[in-house]
């Protein structure tokens, strides 16, 4: 229906606008597709326990749903209140401050790459043996991770549209045949319903702040609702119920197939996970379910990292354009390709970094599945973690500032309450840092990740401070995304910069 | 000083086809955006619309006389609670403002129907009837450019359209770089600040559909 003020007679505009927008399920649908079910059950899941040796990941799972949906409650108010809605630091920028604004867009810059990275490394970890299993050729696993960067390459600036239909298709897909494979596992010889899994204990004992960082990354995706929230056949309501249906789906969907997977390992959950990694989840099911059914779940596996790979690539490329129009980055970045709209030289970029790091983990021989796919979904967890904290507070922020429109369970209840938790979940996540990566306390990646979002936001937090003395117009502009020019046109000459 | 031939939007609809082949260089979307400025731009030049940062008046109801701009000025009136520039922008960006243009350039012969069978249905598509004509709106900015000459106001609005919808991808790309200063120094100066901001709507309209994976 339409939303803006009623007219006596019909609105023709606000009719054809409205018919025009996205209702819930296209945005339940986009938002799940970033979160790429399949590769968090049967990669995530089985390459954590074998990791940390935690078993209890459905409650948590289940705790960090409540979480985000506290999370959401806010987030989706202020979203309807600010422009580039879609991007954390513009919350960051709005409701803290502009500088650190660019320190969270360095984070989140730095986190999706992280997971980017982790999908070229889990494709090809994973497409190696199945080739050699189907075709009987052994082929390096960096190859298939070229082969998934190409195409992720090409489709980055090719037509979006088609990129969103082909997502979602796979998406459909990669859920029925989790809740089919979830269900073959309570049928198999081993199977012992397990407490484990559920055990609310486990939230406050050792390593429950790794649970949480894994329980975390499977949820990222849902924060891409508002990018909708302009764009929404009704502001006030579709964002915030495609949010929340999907943030209950996935914990569902997870809570309920980790569950089954682990009972059905019969109390070998760990040590079966460490031995056979993803295929935990094949194997468990594989009794009951033809080879067939296997074959195409290992097929579905491949194309859902494939569908992470594409999503993360769109979010980083969007966030690198929408900086590249604000002018905190170099102009060029807000460069799109005409022909198909997509932000051009962002995806390049992307591209660009993906390459080096596939061909670093290449020539150094580091292993893709731990030190990449795990390791890199790791640290983008991390880096979420710490942005949708940060945001929890800047919404606080905002709407001390700016309380016109909510009411107070929006502005202040819901966001007070959700910031707490995230800060104590913060707190155990960084605390419990070591058990994450499975490695001793003090070794490499206990410091350097934690160290690396800290200068990142320094680093934010001065390019701010810079700009704000050298190009206050384009500090002002922090955070506004493409609307940063409203304020007359921008008049920039992209072509010449790039031209330099 | 270069003159316009055409009607703004019917510029910037040419600029943006191919004219070898008339095959349209921008997403649907980033040309529909790119035309509803281009009418808007069109009756604020016609002296009937006024705009005021992120608000439109119409500050004279008298009729255009001509179809196009005419049917956006009478809905306009029609539909007094809307007075945001983005609503209007987006509004007509959804297929209005494409049709318009095209009938508006069909009926002056400019472009011609032609239908296209395929599998999936006919495909309407409109094309130049001559290519020398359909080239002209990027040549005269372009020739402009490199001689230093000035734009008139409607070419200085084109040429901020070309720009907001990233059209000089394809027709600034070849100027020298001290070309296209001179090309930024003009629109910097010379247009006037209301159509400015138009345009600024515009290329923020671009970017947040890019942004909303809708470009």
């Amino acid at each position: 229906m339409p939303t803006t003020s009623t007219p006596a007679r019909e609105s023709q505009l606000s009719t054809a606008l409205a018919r025009d927008r996205l209702g819930v399920a296209s945005v339940v649908f986009f938002v799940m597709s970033a979160a790429a079910p399949l590769t968090v059950v049967a990669g995530v899941v089985p390459t954590g326990l074998a990791v940390t040796g935690l078993t209890a990941i459905s409650i948590a799972f289940l705790a960090v749903a409540v979480v985000l949906a506290l999370f959401s409650v806010g987030y989706v108010a202020m979203a309807r209140h600010i422009a580039n809605a879609g991007a954390f630091y513009a919350y960051i920028a709005r409701g803290i401050g502009r500088p650190f604004g660019v320190g969270a867009a360095w984070v989140a810059l730095l986190a999706y790459n992280s997971f980017q990275l982790a999908s070229y490394g889990g494709f090809g970890a994973i497409a190696s043996p199945l080739f050699a299993d189907w075709f009987g050729v052994e082929i390096q696993w960096w190859v298939f991770a070229l082969a998934g960067w190409a195409l992720v390459a090409v489709l980055g600036v090719r037509d979006v549209a088609v990129n969103g239909k082909v997502l979602a298709t796979l998406l459909v897909a990669e859920i029925v045949l989790v809740v089919i494979f979830s269900f073959a596992d309570l049928f198999t010889p081993t199977f012992a319903a397990s407490s484990a899994p559920l055990d609310p204990s486990s939230l406050v004992g050792a390593g429950a702040g790794a649970l949480l960082v894994m329980a975390v990354t499977g949820f990222v995706g849902f924060e891409q609702s508002v990018v909708f929230s302009e764009e929404s056949r009704d502001p006030r309501r579709t964002v915030p119920r495609a949010t929340y249906i999907a943030v209950a789906l996935i914990a569902v969907l997870y809570a309920f197939s980790s569950w089954a997977m682990i009972s059905a390992a019969g109390g070998q959950a760990v040590e079966r996970a460490g031995t056979e990694g993803p295929e935990l989840f094949f194997n468990l099911a594989s009794d009951r379910i033809g080879t067939a059914a296997l074959h195409l779940g290992h097929a579905l596996f491949l194309t859902s990292l494939i569908a992470a790979m594409i999503s993360f690539h769109n979010i980083i490329a969007r966030y690198t354009f929408s900086l590249g129009r604000e002018g905190v980055l170099p102009r060029a970045f807000g460069r799109t390709v005409p022909g198909t709209g997509a932000p051009k030289n962002g995806s390049l970029a992307q591209s660009a970094v993906g390459l080096v790091a596939i061909l670093v983990y290449a020539i150094a021989g580091w292993d893709p599945l731990v030190k990449l796919f795990f390791y890199g979904g790791t640290t983008g967890g991390i880096g979420v973690l710490l942005l949708i904290t940060v945001t929890s507070a800047a919404v606080i922020g905002y709407f001390a500032r700016n309380p016109e429109g909510e009411d107070a369970w929006h502005r202040l209840g819901a966001p007070l309450l959700g910031t707490t938790l995230l800060l104590v979940v913060t707190y155990l996540a960084l605390t419990n840092i070591d058990i994450l990566f499975g490695v001793a306390p003090g070794s490499a990646p206990t410091w350097v990740v934690p160290l690396a979002f800290g200068v990142l936001t320094l680093a934010g937090v001065i390019w701010a401070l810079v700009l704000h003395r050298i190009r206050p117009s384009i500090y002002a502009g922090i955070g506004m995304g493409a609307r940063s020019v409203t304020s007359g046109f921008s008049l920039r000459d992209t072509g010449a910069e790039a031209a330099q | 000083m270069a003159t316009s031939q055409l009607p703004l939007a019917d510029d910037l609809y040419l600029a943006a086809h191919d004219s070898a082949r008339g095959r349209c260089l921008l997403t649907p979307t980033t040309l529909g955006l790119g035309l509803a400025a281009g009418l808007l731009a069109e009756l604020v030049l016609w002296r009937r619309l006024e705009v005021q940062d992120t608000r439109l008046t119409v500050i004279d109801e008298r009729p255009t006389g001509e179809p196009a701009t005419g049917a956006v000025l009478e809905q306009m009136l029609r539909e007094g609670q809307h007075r945001l520039v983005r609503e209007w922008i987006a509004f007509l960006a959804i297929g209005v403002s494409t049709d318009l243009v095209e009938r508006r350039l069909a009926r002056a012969g400019i472009v011609q129907r032609k239908e296209k069978r395929g599998l999936l249905g006919t495909k309407v598509r409109f094309v130049p009837t001559d290519l020398s004509t359909a080239g002209w709106p990027g040549t005269r900015i372009r020739i402009a450019a490199t001689r230093g000459e000035l734009l008139d106001i409607p070419d200085l609005v084109l040429t901020g359209l070309v720009l907001a919808t990233g059209l000089d991808q394809h027709v600034l790309v070849t100027l020298e770089a001290h070309e296209r200063d001179h090309l930024f120094d003009q629109l910097r100066r010379r247009m006037p600040a209301m159509l400015q901001h138009l345009v600024g709507h515009a290329e923020a309209a671009v970017g947040d559909a890019v942004m909303a994976r809708r470009a």
